[in-house]
């Protein structure tokens, strides 16, 4: 039976292949955080909340091309000072909601990932990681730069005026729900694109590239789209940022730091899992906004050092990130013996 | 003629691997690849499927000369290639591996799977849908990258020493399954070491020495060819 | 105008022997253990911190304390090989970059809690003196960091012709399966390559000690220079990363001149050029299949 070169069946039925394991836990968190949201008095408290929400969105957003792709970027602050700076502008300069704004920065992100992107793609392991610091870099200078534009170094303050419409909130709780709307978007684009066809490309040319070309994969396309995905998301957490902080400048939004702060999140959880970069944001950052709020000045940067040392110990005992090891040790404790698409560890085959 | 290569040439730096190669394939036909070790048959499956580009000749596959296009391009319009050194996608279960084959004529991820089964019954690994890749026997890995090259429904499909490394019955298993695939409508351009496996399927078998078509012919032909035996079989090869 | 060209270009030169010298211990690692430290400009920071208190404690002359540095940067390098770099070696590319981002995350927040974000300097008696060739001008501290950093180059390209363990060092970076079935020991020498990357850096350190102050993120800014250096001279490649230094050096110079504000953005979008049009280098590449570079 030689078959014509037919195609069949969309990708819309992929809702039909996420876990509902998964589907259970994203409708829990939620449910928690709804709780937390509007019974926790304390600002305190509830800012870590929001960093929480805000952190494992961008970090899951980041693993998309991270993880899925296995290509890691230090260079996402790139895209998220796009959005903040996007927004911002808009906003102080034209009076345009920072929600469309937002949509506009998510747009614009897109573009500059699909122009860096496109080159870079020949570039494998440091080399692309590299290229990615060195852009985020040139965008941070230039933002300095054009300071006629962007106020430079004196940074942008966005004006404190309440409203849904403005996306500027009196009550944190507020932000709160927000930030989980947008976790649960990023999780649910992660969701998504693990089950469909996106996913398993990705999965097979982080494995092996040139096998994944040899089945006609065509690995820069699909680098792309998940680079375009993942700047867009990005960039919507850069102006949730500023709408929340309501203080940009380039040094801390532009800032390898931050980058750096994203894969590190993703690495410790689990690269290249859903849940993994969430498990990542929320470990770590209770205890970052912990120690900067006990110890404030005096040991900035305790945390850090702290990061870093937990993301060594992650690279050499538990590479595959925390929340799979423990899914392992659960699965294995319950006689189940699955493979599921993890993160390449070339030492082991 | 499913598949014609026209002179095809390829350079590595000052050495030729191979020099104006030409031949076709026929629709439906199982044609064997034989030659000594460093004689271009890999060089040529490369320029085949178009990891390499060949520095003079043509392709032309069903019709279309494709020796301007990629790897991933010639995979889609039905020739696909497997590797000598087998090259599983490790972490992922054989389910998923063979899944990622049969994703290139569907977007829809349960029809892939749908196929993706089917493959693997007609290759013999239906058993071991969930199994990490890595885990698997050398047979079974070979099977693994033949399923996953057949979930892409090729029309042609250049397989590279799938047999090497297979014990007796294992071999024999893997003709069937060869055979098997053929009679689905397959065109098999098959790379071996092994004689008698390679003499008793083939309907016609290339030789390649140092980069040059040294025969081409029935098996029983090539196996008394003089210039065949002093480069490679060593004595005139008799099939059983 | 053609003087103060000139003096540009020779302020330009003096920089690009210490970038050099700070890239080429990055490139050798690289071309040996096919590794990207992150954390060089770690160890850069390190050793400028040492040179530092060592003047400060003990009043020792950046100079004199050159040796202590060395041997200092040389056991950190040790230690960084054995706890970290050593077990990621097998591992992926991601998880490697991944541990030495870790590495060079840990050791500047480590000198941040403990030694403070204030900027320190060394000031001695040769900090403020200057030498004049004709029109041309230039600070002594400058001149004899570029000397030191040429005669250590230098040394190093010296005993890595005429030593065994040089030899050996180049085989491994070469071709590191025959190297093992010629009977190198690939372990040790990947233990002292790294070392002696280390310790190269630590020269730079003491070097930079008298030409600028230190911080804890002081790293950062020269070793994302020292990157650009090595993908330009070709990574592995040693006398690449020297020109390479003197290019960038250069670059710098000259961009400082006319674009002061985007200084740095300009070598930024050389090696962005770089990377993207021949990432192999100005010079050819060591193991590029390896990290994908074909």
């Amino acid at each position: 039976m030689s078959t014509p070169m037919q195609r069949e069946g969309t990708m819309f039925s992929t809702y039909r292949f996420i876990p509902t394991s998964s589907l259970y836990t994203l409708v829990g968190l939620a449910a928690v955080v709804s709780v937390l949201a509007f019974n926790v008095a304390d600002k305190f408290y509830l800012h870590v909340l929001i960093m929480m929400l805000f952190y494992a969105a961008v970090s899951s957003a980041w693993n998309i091309v991270g993880g899925f792709a296995g290509q890691l970027s230090l260079g996402h602050a790139a895209f998220f000072g796009i959005g903040a700076y996007t927004s911002s502008l808009l906003f102080i300069n034209f009076g345009i909601s920072p929600w469309i704004g937002m949509l506009i920065g998510g747009v614009l992100a897109t573009l500059v990932a699909g122009a860096i992107g496109w080159p870079s793609f020949r570039l494998r392991g440091p080399f692309f990681t590299l290229v990615t610091i060195a852009f985020a870099e040139v965008l941070r200078i230039l933002t300095l730069y054009a300071h006629d534009l962007t106020r430079g170094s004196i940074g942008i303050s966005v004006p404190f005026r309440p409203a849904v419409g403005n996306f500027i909130f009196r009550q944190l709780s507020a932000y709160a729900v927000v930030a989980l709307i947008f976790l649960m978007l990023t999780v649910m684009v992660n969701l998504w694109i693990e089950s469909s066809r996106l996913g398993y490309y990705l999965a097979a040319l982080r494995e092996d590239e040139d096998a994944a070309q040899a089945l006609g994969i065509d690995t820069a396309r699909y680098k792309l789209v998940a680079t375009l995905v993942s700047a867009f998301l990005t960039a919507l957490g850069g102006t949730f940022y500023a709408q929340y902080i309501l203080f940009i400048e380039p040094f801390a939004i532009f800032s390898l730091d931050f980058s750096v702060l994203l894969a590190m999140m993703a690495i410790i959880g689990g690269i290249g899992t859903v849940w993994g970069p969430v498990a990542g944001a929320f470990l770590v950052t209770p205890l970052q906004e912990g120690l900067q709020a006990k110890l404030g000045g005096e040991l900035h940067g305790l945390h850090l050092v702290v990061y870093g040392a937990a993301l060594i110990v992650v690279v050499i005992l538990l590479p595959q990130g925390i929340v799979p090891s423990i899914a392992g040790r659960v699965k294995r404790a319950f006689g189940h013996h699955e493979a599921r698409p993890a993160p390449p560890v070339k030492g082991e085959s | 003629m499913i598949l014609e290569a026209e002179n095809l040439t390829k350079f590595f730096g000052g050495l030729a691997a191979l020099k104006e190669v030409s031949f076709g394939i026929a629709e439906g036909e199982i044609l064997g690849l034989i030659g000594p070790n460093g004689a271009g048959k890999t060089t040529l499956f490369n320029v085949l499927s178009g990891a390499f580009r060949s520095d003079q000749g043509r392709v032309v596959f069903a019709g279309e000369d494709v020796s301007r296009l990629g790897a991933p391009r010639r995979c889609r319009t039905g020739l696909v290639r497997t590797f000598q050194v087998v090259k599983p996608f490790s972490n992922l279960s054989v389910l998923q591996n063979v899944m990622v084959g049969s994703f290139l004529r569907t977007p829809d991820p349960g029809l892939a799977r749908e196929r993706a089964l089917e493959v693997m019954e007609l290759v013999g690994l239906g058993a071991r849908q969930d199994q990490p890749a890595k885990s698997l026997t050398v047979s079974d890995r070979k099977r693994l990258e033949v399923a996953r090259a057949l979930a892409t429904r090729p029309r042609l499909l250049l397989l590279d020493e799938v047999m090497a490394g297979l014990t007796p019955t294992e071999l024999v298993e893997m003709l069937e399954t060869l055979k098997k695939i053929r009679d689905r409508g397959v065109t098999l351009l098959v790379i071996e070491h092994i004689m008698a496996a390679i003499l008793t399927i083939s309907e016609r078998i290339l030789v390649l020495h140092h980069g040059e078509k040294i025969a081409d012919g029935a098996p029983k032909a090539v196996a008394g060819d003089k210039r065949v035996i002093d480069a490679y079989l060593g004595e005139e090869y008799l099939l059983a | 105008m053609g003087v103060i060209l000139a003096q540009v270009a020779v302020s330009g030169i003096l920089l690009g022997g210490v970038y050099a010298l700070i890239s080429i211990g990055l490139t050798l690692i690289f071309g040996v253990l096919r590794v990207v430290n992150f954390a060089h400009g770690e160890f850069l920071m390190i050793a400028m911190y040492a040179s530092f208190w060592l003047f400060h404690q003990y009043g020792l002359d950046p100079y004199v304390s050159i040796p202590i540095v060395v041997a200092l940067l040389f056991v950190v390098g040790v230690i960084a090989m054995l706890l970290v770099i050593r077990p990621i070696l097998r591992a992926s590319p991601s998880m490697q970059i991944a541990a030495t981002v870790g590495l060079s995350t840990l050791l500047q927040n480590l000198a941040l809690v403990t030694l403070t974000a204030n900027y320190r300097s060394v000031e001695t008696k040769l900090s403020r003196m200057v030498l004049s060739i004709g029109p041309l001008v230039m600070g002594v501290s400058r001149l004899v960091a570029f000397l030191v950093a040429l005669a250590i180059t230098g040394l190093l390209f010296l005993f890595l012709q005429r030593t065994y363990l040089g030899k050996a060092i180049r085989c491994t970076a070469q071709d590191r399966t025959a190297a093992l079935l010629m009977g190198i020991n690939i372990d040790r020498v990947y233990l002292l390559t790294f070392a002696i990357g280390s310790a190269l850096v630590g020269v730079a350190g003491a070097l930079l000690m008298q030409l600028y102050p230190v911080f804890p993120t002081v790293g950062t800014y020269f070793v994302l220079a020292a990157f650009v250096v090595v993908v330009l001279g070709g990574l592995g490649n040693l006398t690449g990363a020297l020109l390479g230094g003197f290019i960038i050096g250069l670059v710098e110079a000259f961009s400082g001149f006319y674009v002061p504000e985007l200084k740095e953005a300009v070598y930024f979008v050389v090696f962005i050029i770089v990377l993207l049009v021949r990432p192999t280098g100005l010079f050819g590449v060591v193991g590029a299949e390896e990290v994908g570079l074909k």
